[in-house]
């Protein structure tokens, strides 16, 4: 299950360092927790970290959290991210970056 | 502090769908609110003061805004506040209930106030990024730097204005007298 390697307290390999020259790891301790560049740390629409569940999908899930494998993070052209469900429901009225202001398009999705 | 633990418990307690699907999203508006409102508290101008009539409904409270400068100086004004559930995908609901002479409120109490918009082409309408203290420190800026004689919600009040400042004046200050002070 994917959630439990957040939870693997000696993962060591740093296998999701590699790949991605957009973050800059912060932090690094013995719970494995981390933090991105501010930026994109923290849903600026729920204000939950763009790597948990968004609020929304807090408040379905009661106290498992087996819907944030669906919870996925969005970027725009414009490098802000959110979460997927928060912006979607954004862009229905208004597509724009909530926090720059730019016609929102999708630049990528993941993790 | 206001906590909801009280109603937030309560809501987990229905179960019809209907009702389910309003309190998911009621309970995302209070969860974001119980963060908002401390933070309004924490950074609240000396000209403001916020009253929550029930401690467990943080998305109704009354704003009163004294201002101590400009037109409006000495007066006291009360906006009521509220959020629905739809919050913050939706705007705050804001209306003025001291009757005043403003360009941008109108005797009847609507507020005119660019955040305050749902749908805003120009980017300086509502967005999920904005919180309370901004909508505080907008309503507060109505009375000295956002006061905006150019897109008024009040049109005799920009007019005389543009006209007559000294009338204007003492206009803003027999509506004060009569219905600000207290
Ligand atoms: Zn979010
Ligand atoms: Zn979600
Ligand atoms: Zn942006």
């Amino acid at each position: 299950m994917a959630d439990s390697e957040q939870d693997n307290t000696d993962r060591g390999d740093g296998d999701n360092l590699k790949s991605d020259k957009l973050f800059t790891l912060k932090k690094w301790n013995a719970v494995a927790m981390w933090s991105w560049d501010v930026e994109c740390d923290t849903c600026a629409i729920c204000r939950v970290q763009v790597m948990d569940a968004c609020l929304r999908c807090q408040a379905e899930s009661k106290k498992d959290f087996y819907g944030r494998q669906d919870c996925v993070v969005v970027w725009g052209e414009c490098n802000h991210s959110f979460h997927y469900c928060c912006m979607s429901l954004w862009v229905k009225q208004n597509n724009r970056c909530p926090l720059c202001q730019q016609e929102w398009s999708i630049q990528r999705m993941g993790k | 502090m206001i906590t909801l633990r009280g109603k937030l418990k309560k809501d987990g307690d229905v179960s019809n769908s209907k009702s389910k699907e309003y309190n998911k999203r009621a309970s995302v508006r209070d969860k974001l609110l119980v963060k908002e409102v401390q933070e309004m508290e924490q950074t609240l101008p000396s000209t403001c003061q916020v009253t929550f009539d029930d401690p467990h409904r943080l998305h109704e409270f009354i704003l009163m805004i004294v201002p101590d400068e400009g037109y409006w100086a000495g007066g006291r004004f009360y906006f009521q506040i509220s959020m629905s559930e739809e919050y913050n995908m939706a705007p705050p609901k804001v209306k003025c209930t001291t009757k005043l002479w403003h360009p941008n409120i109108s005797e009847e109490g609507a507020v005119c106030l660019s955040i305050l918009r749902q749908n805003s082409i120009d980017g300086m309408g509502w967005a999920p990024t904005r919180k309370l203290k901004d909508v505080i420190w907008g309503l507060n800026s109505l009375f000295t730097d956002l006061l905006n004689f150019d897109d008024p919600l009040n049109r005799d009040a920009a007019e005389l204005y543009l006209k007559d400042k000294d009338s204007f004046r003492s206009k803003v200050k027999d509506y004060v007298r009569q219905y600000a002070k207290r």
